[in-house]
């Protein structure tokens, strides 16, 4: 009885292994991955797939190499163990092609390098079976087919391993870094640019700028082969489109359209784009993505129409501030001059001079503070910082026309405050130089008329605080200085 | 050795602001407990050895100071209020805050909503209260039309009651936005929120993470002063300018708007300077050698705040002393001597301004007008904290104008949040005196100067004035402004506490309103 069940299951091996084979073949003609993403346990289980398929290839390729070692005189002890190779990538390649499915019909994935890596897979799974079948009758003379199949079988191994690479890490994983005189000996046709932008031309903005991003950043898993969530980034239909969730461009509003929400997110963000730590894109690439949605996200807007982009004027197509990055090494190299000097005078007079900002190499000085304990003699130890000046504040010191050349040694000066203090029209008229100044506030102060004609000269200034001094509010004026004065 | 279990939290391993070597000491020894030291314990003598290693070992000092995350707040211990630039070049330089405590309606100031006049009187609609907390709003309560006339002003053109005749001059100075939002409708956490970017206490004040971030240029004067107004102190209380879990040399000065500014200043009858000094060097001695010891930073706050105090004798009194001004410019304000108000306080504030004081913070109480008493109703309390305000704000702009402070004067009033669009029926009946429940939905402020774009209204509230419609700015949004303004990245002032990099904004993202920035 049990010799009799034992010989119907010999009878019947290949059966048993072939039934899962075809049932897996049916599942795939009825069932084929068609691009919608499905039940998360289908994609958790097919998550293994990459994992386990490495087995039955491992598997495979020992199998010639057993085959040429154990005809050797010395290692004929690897023949016997031939068949249940065999036999383990025969199972091992219909489990992996049954997890292979799983990914693929969960996963969202289509087209043609889904296609031929699935059908790949399956054939592999064949191509071992029947290896199997034909050598299980006599180890030492197998069929006249089989190494034939064997060979098929690892044909097939190799294409169906290297299009699942193509999936799994883009179409030119293998390619990218050929050897240059390589790649020209093999041809352009090699380099696998299939993927690239069907037809958009160049010359608008969205063909020359967007798209490329798109593709840099995106196709690999929003593309013709893996269109995750249903979205496809690789043509503007698709980007136009949408996903599975609806559309992810807003045109005209960046801050409620989806994608630019999913690129702007923080890194951390489980929804942040590009995910599984891919590379983000830039803070400028952002900016002109968020651009071209403000601007309408069109496909024929002019590349020029948005050339200047993102370097300047960012601001009128998105609100957003940009803080300004801070270059260390830069800002030491600009303050190579002026740090020795800085760092002796503020020995001597704390809290009065200080840069203007971690990024520059500008200084700013306020001494209002100090009162009359500031005068003509404190001053005069700034007089070596006086060309690193921007803005100074003497309100209420105890300065004096001693002063005035020092401050008119201030070049870069944009803003001066002079305040309450004893200084008069001598002190201003040597101002003349200073063609940055754009405010000058000479509030309470013995400053008259006569300082107009130099107000008239500085070109930028806009503002002259004159309250309190001797200028009087109904001054006779020509209007481009009567503009400038605020009483 | 470097097991996660045995090593010191994260935190602790990169530089602290301010650090020193006793600090360091003593955050490694705080952060210790009882199982730190079991687990240490349990590694045995191996343990111990390596642990002597660890100093070699951990390069927690090679971390670059001015990192990604955060920008390097670390000074000489010994002057913690020293001037430091800030991240990027700034527009403002200093704060005025005129914080009007109670929460003025902005329905009987600056929100015009001709539709809810239409409607006064009739019954609210549900909706508007579905899911809605209240104070003191029960029942169906009436929706309640504006109180005062309205009024285009300006060449703006920007809406305002006939409440405020003085500030409307400078309408064309202000940048009015009308959506700002809270998540806090009682006052005291509705003001923490607005002052320290949190409802609850324990977080360091806006003024005091100012001060932190840029120093304060003025070393004889606190860079971050408060003066209060209106007869009480704000629900909120003193942690509305405290420091938080920042050194404590940072919270704000509260001075007395009359008599001494700041008590026990002086030296008691009968003790001269020089004692006085003598003094003061022998305590910092002890407090010296107690920091070498303890490394407490607090210690160095306390000898920095004896030397202040003593340096202040002379000039917090004269920058208080609003005598010293000429009558006209006290009748500009409508000062009167020996009286503490927010008129002399709005004089005070621009003294300090001149003076560079960093950030000035007035309150002004007495805005909460439910209608429950004569004193907390729009028709009668509320028109005299109105003509309170009204002309001193306007002179305080007037002045900072005519000297050019206002160009990096950032000046912002506002109060912790909104007043309903409906007419309070406390108890469900009908009240004596008209007034309006706490609506955190919407509520109105407005800032000038400093990088502010001047005459320009920023968002909308539906057409009763009740919810934000348009352009929404939270509170931390508007604190991300303000220190953008300042010259900082919000994200980047930040200061390591309890594990996190803690920040005013707080940890949900905040953004700059860059529409209002000139």
């Amino acid at each position: 009885m049990i010799a009799s069940l034992r010989s119907l299951s010999e009878r019947f091996r290949f059966g048993v292994i072939l039934v899962p084979l075809l049932l897996l073949l049916t599942t795939l003609l009825l069932a084929p991955p068609d691009g919608i993403e499905r039940a998360p346990l289908l994609q958790f289980v097919g998550r293994f797939h990459p994992l386990s398929v490495h087995f039955p290839i491992a598997v495979l390729l020992i199998v010639p190499l057993f085959e040429f070692l154990g005809r050797k005189r010395n290692a004929p002890f690897l023949l016997p163990s031939v068949n249940f190779l065999l036999l383990l990538a025969a199972v091992g390649a219909i489990l992996s092609a049954a997890l292979g499915w799983c990914l693929a019909r969960g996963g969202g994935y289509s087209g043609p390098l889904i296609r031929q890596h699935m059908w790949g897979g399956l054939l592999v799974a064949a191509a071992s079976l029947i290896c199997w079948r034909l050598r299980s009758g006599d180890s030492a003379a197998p069929s006249r087919f089989y190494l034939p199949m064997l060979l098929l079988a690892i044909v097939l191994v190799s294409f169906t391993g290297y299009r699942g690479g193509q999936l799994a890490h883009g179409e030119t994983h293998l390619t990218e870094f050929l050897p240059s005189p390589v790649q020209r000996w093999l041809g352009p046709s090699s380099r696998l640019t299939s993927v690239s932008s069907a037809g958009e031309n160049p010359s608008t903005f969205y063909g020359g700028r967007i798209q490329p991003l798109l593709e840099g950043h995106c196709v690999t898993c929003h593309g013709r082969n893996k269109h995750k969530a249903g979205l496809r980034l690789d043509t503007y239909a698709g980007v136009m489109r949408g996903g599975k969730h609806g559309p992810v461009i807003k045109p005209g509003d960046s801050k409620s359209s989806e994608l630019f929400r999913r690129i702007t997110l923080p890194q951390n963000d489980d929804d942040f784009m590009p995910a599984d730590n891919k590379k983000p894109l830039s803070t400028s690439e952002v900016k002109l993505i968020g651009a071209w949605i403000q601007e309408g996200a069109s496909r024929t807007l002019s590349a020029e129409a948005l050339a200047a982009l993102p370097a300047n004027d960012a601001n009128r197509l998105t609100t957003e501030v940009t803080f300004p990055d801070l270059d260390p090494a830069a800002v030491v190299r600009d303050r190579t001059v002026v740090a020795p000097i800085l760092s002796r005078v503020q020995l001597r007079l704390p809290n009065i001079v200080e840069y203007e900002s971690r990024t520059s190499a500008d200084l700013v000085v306020n001494a209002s503070w100090l009162g009359s304990k500031f005068g003509d003699d404190e001053l005069a130890e700034l007089a070596s910082l006086s060309p690193f000046v921007v803005a100074a504040d003497f309100s209420g010191t105890a300065i004096t026309d001693r002063s005035a050349r020092i401050i008119a040694a201030m070049k870069k000066l944009h803003h001066l405050r002079l305040a309450h203090t004893a200084i008069t029209d001598s002190t201003i008229a040597g101002l003349g130089t200073l063609d940055q100044l754009e405010s000058l506030s000479v509030f309470d102060t013995k400053v008259s008329e006569s300082s107009l004609p130099v107000f008239t000269s500085l070109a930028r200034l806009r503002k002259v605080y004159a309250g309190g001094t001797r200028i009087p509010q109904d001054v006779a004026a020509p209007s481009q200085v009567r503009e400038k004065l605020v009483f | 050795m470097n097991d996660a279990k045995n090593s010191i939290p994260a935190e602790l391993s990169t530089p602290l602001p301010s650090e020193t070597q006793p600090e360091r000491k003593l955050a490694l020894l705080e952060a210790q407990t009882r199982r730190h030291f079991l687990l240490r314990a349990t590694g045995g003598l191996g343990a111990m050895f390596l642990g002597t290693l660890a100093p070699l070992g951990l390069p927690a000092a090679e971390v670059s100071a001015d990192g990604p995350d955060r920008i390097d707040i670390r000074r000489d211990p010994k002057a913690p209020m020293g001037v430091l630039p800030p991240q990027f070049a700034p527009r403002a330089k200093r704060v005025i805050y005129l914080h009007m405590a109670g929460a003025p309606s902005q329905l009987e100031l600056f929100e015009h909503k001709p539709e809810l006049t239409r409607f006064d009187g009739q019954d609210c609609p549900a909706s508007l209260l579905a899911g809605k907390r209240f104070a003191f709003l029960t029942g169906v309560p009436k929706l309640l039309g504006s109180q005062y006339p309205f009024h285009q002003v300006g060449q703006s053109g920007q809406w305002i009651s006939d409440r405020l005749p003085n500030l409307e001059m400078h309408i064309d100075d202000l940048c009015v936005i009308r959506s700002m939002r809270t998540d806090q409708f009682n006052h005291a956490p509705a003001q923490l929120l607005v002052q320290t970017g949190n409802p609850r206490i324990g977080y360091p004040s806006l003024g005091s993470w100012v001060v932190y971030g840029l120093g304060t240029q003025n070393q004889n004067l606190p860079g971050f002063i408060v003066l209060i107004s209106g007869g009480n102190t704000p629900d909120g209380g003193k942690q509305l300018w405290g420091t938080g879990f920042l050194p404590s040399v940072y919270q704000g000065v509260q001075c007395r708007s009359h008599g001494e500014p700041v008590l026990y200043l002086n030296p008691p009858p009968r003790v001269s300077a020089p004692e006085r000094r003598r003094v003061l060097d022998a305590m910092e001695e002890i407090n010296q050698q107690r920091y070498a010891d303890f490394g407490n930073p607090e210690t160095l706050t306390r000898i920095a705040q004896y030397e202040m105090s003593f340096r202040m004798q002379m000039d917090a009194t004269d920058a208080m002393d609003i005598r010293k001004e000429p009558d006209s410019v006290r009748a500009s304000y409508g000062c009167k001597l020996g009286e503490s108000s927010f008129a002399n306080n709005c004089l005070v504030a621009r003294r300090l301004a001149e003076r560079g004081v960093r950030f000035i913070q007035l309150y002004h109480w007495g805005w909460d007008s439910h209608g429950s008493s004569a004193r907390e109703s729009l028709n009668l309390g509320f028109v005299e904290r109105c003509r309170e305000v009204d002309q001193p704000i306007a002179a305080l702009l007037t002045e900072l104008k005519q000297r050019g402070l206002l160009e990096d004067t950032l000046v912002v009033w506002g109060g912790e949040f909104g007043r309903t669009s409906m007419r309070e029926n406390r108890g469900g009946q009908v009240m004596k005196f008209v007034g309006r429940d706490h609506n955190p939905g919407a509520f109105t402020i407005w800032m000038a100067g400093g990088g502010v774009k001047p005459g320009m209204a920023f968002g909308q509230t539906d057409e009763l004035g009740y919810e934000v419609v348009k352009d929404l700015v939270e509170v931390r949004d508007l604190h991300a402004t303000m220190l953008y303004l300042l010259g900082f990245d919000h994200n980047k002032l930040n200061y390591p506490f309890q594990g996190l990099e803690q920040k005013l904004t707080g940890v949900k993202p905040a953004r700059v309103v860059a529409e209002v920035l000139a």
